[in-house]
């Protein structure tokens, strides 16, 4: 069961899943027995360690959401997790704000665990996002890369 | 760029992010040049569409995907009419 959602305005993670446990519940009828989640948020500071007002998230409008629900559905597969929900803001994003909120349902620990690691790391490589980061004096210049995991 | 009346030979070039601004546009019809020795211009190749629309670099940065279609694809798969074409600069989500 998957739920992909791109967000053009803040989220709260704790709210987003606390909305996922009750379509879960709808759907399977109870909550997984192992959930893991991932919460990505802005830095205070940029790739130059200078302070940043704000991340800009660039998408492809269409590819992106399709290439997360599939990104979603292999790893899913793979792990054989019950449940998938991410949320990935576009837009301008402040520091502190979460960015991304990946969840991941599944009978056992171990899988949950797995699947969610793995499809974090697909996000980052393999879904059409791009970073700009915003500095105070105006400035502002597109990330090339991932951070270190 | 030149952009022509047949839509039988055109494409959809799109940009994102940095690639976008570093050429100053987002998206253009383009008319695939015919290919030598070949009358029908479909099965241009993205890295010739690269060269033809002049991004730089001339040759693309190894961090650089295409996409056909809102799918990842080859720099050397065959284009169709009508197809969307996208380079993709180096991914950074999540």
């Amino acid at each position: 069961m998957l739920a992909i959602q791109l967000e053009a305005e803040p989220f709260e993670p704790l709210q987003a899943l606390a909305e996922w446990y009750q379509l879960l519940a709808a759907e399977l009828g109870m909550l997984p027995a192992a959930e893991s989640h991932f919460v990505g948020r802005v830095r205070p500071s940029g790739a130059n360690d200078s302070p940043l007002t704000a991340l800009e998230l660039e998408h492809y409008p269409g590819m992106s959401e399709a290439c997360i629900a599939s990104l979603a559905a292999a790893a899913a597969d793979r792990h054989g997790a019950t449940a998938v929900l991410v949320r990935h803001r576009i837009g301008l994003v402040l520091p502190g704000d979460a960015i991304v909120l990946v969840a991941i349902g599944a009978d056992r620990r171990g899988p949950a665990q797995r699947c969610c690691q793995e499809l974090l790391e697909a996000l980052k490589h393999d879904a059409p996002f791009w970073k700009r980061e915003w500095h105070a004096d105006g400035s502002s210049a597109w990330i090339t890369g991932n951070t270190a995991l | 760029m030149a952009v022509s009346a047949d839509p039988a030979s055109q494409v959809q070039v799109r940009l994102f992010a940095g690639l976008r601004e570093a050429m100053g546009w987002s998206e253009q019809l383009v008319e695939l040049a015919p290919a030598a020795g070949r009358a029908n211009p479909a099965g241009a190749t993205p890295h010739q569409l690269w060269r033809q629309l002049g991004l730089q670099p001339a040759h693309p940065p190894a961090g650089v995907r295409v996409a056909i279609n809102q799918q990842f694809a080859s720099w050397d798969a065959s284009l169709a009419a009508g197809d969307e074409l996208a380079f993709l600069p180096p991914i950074s989500g999540g």
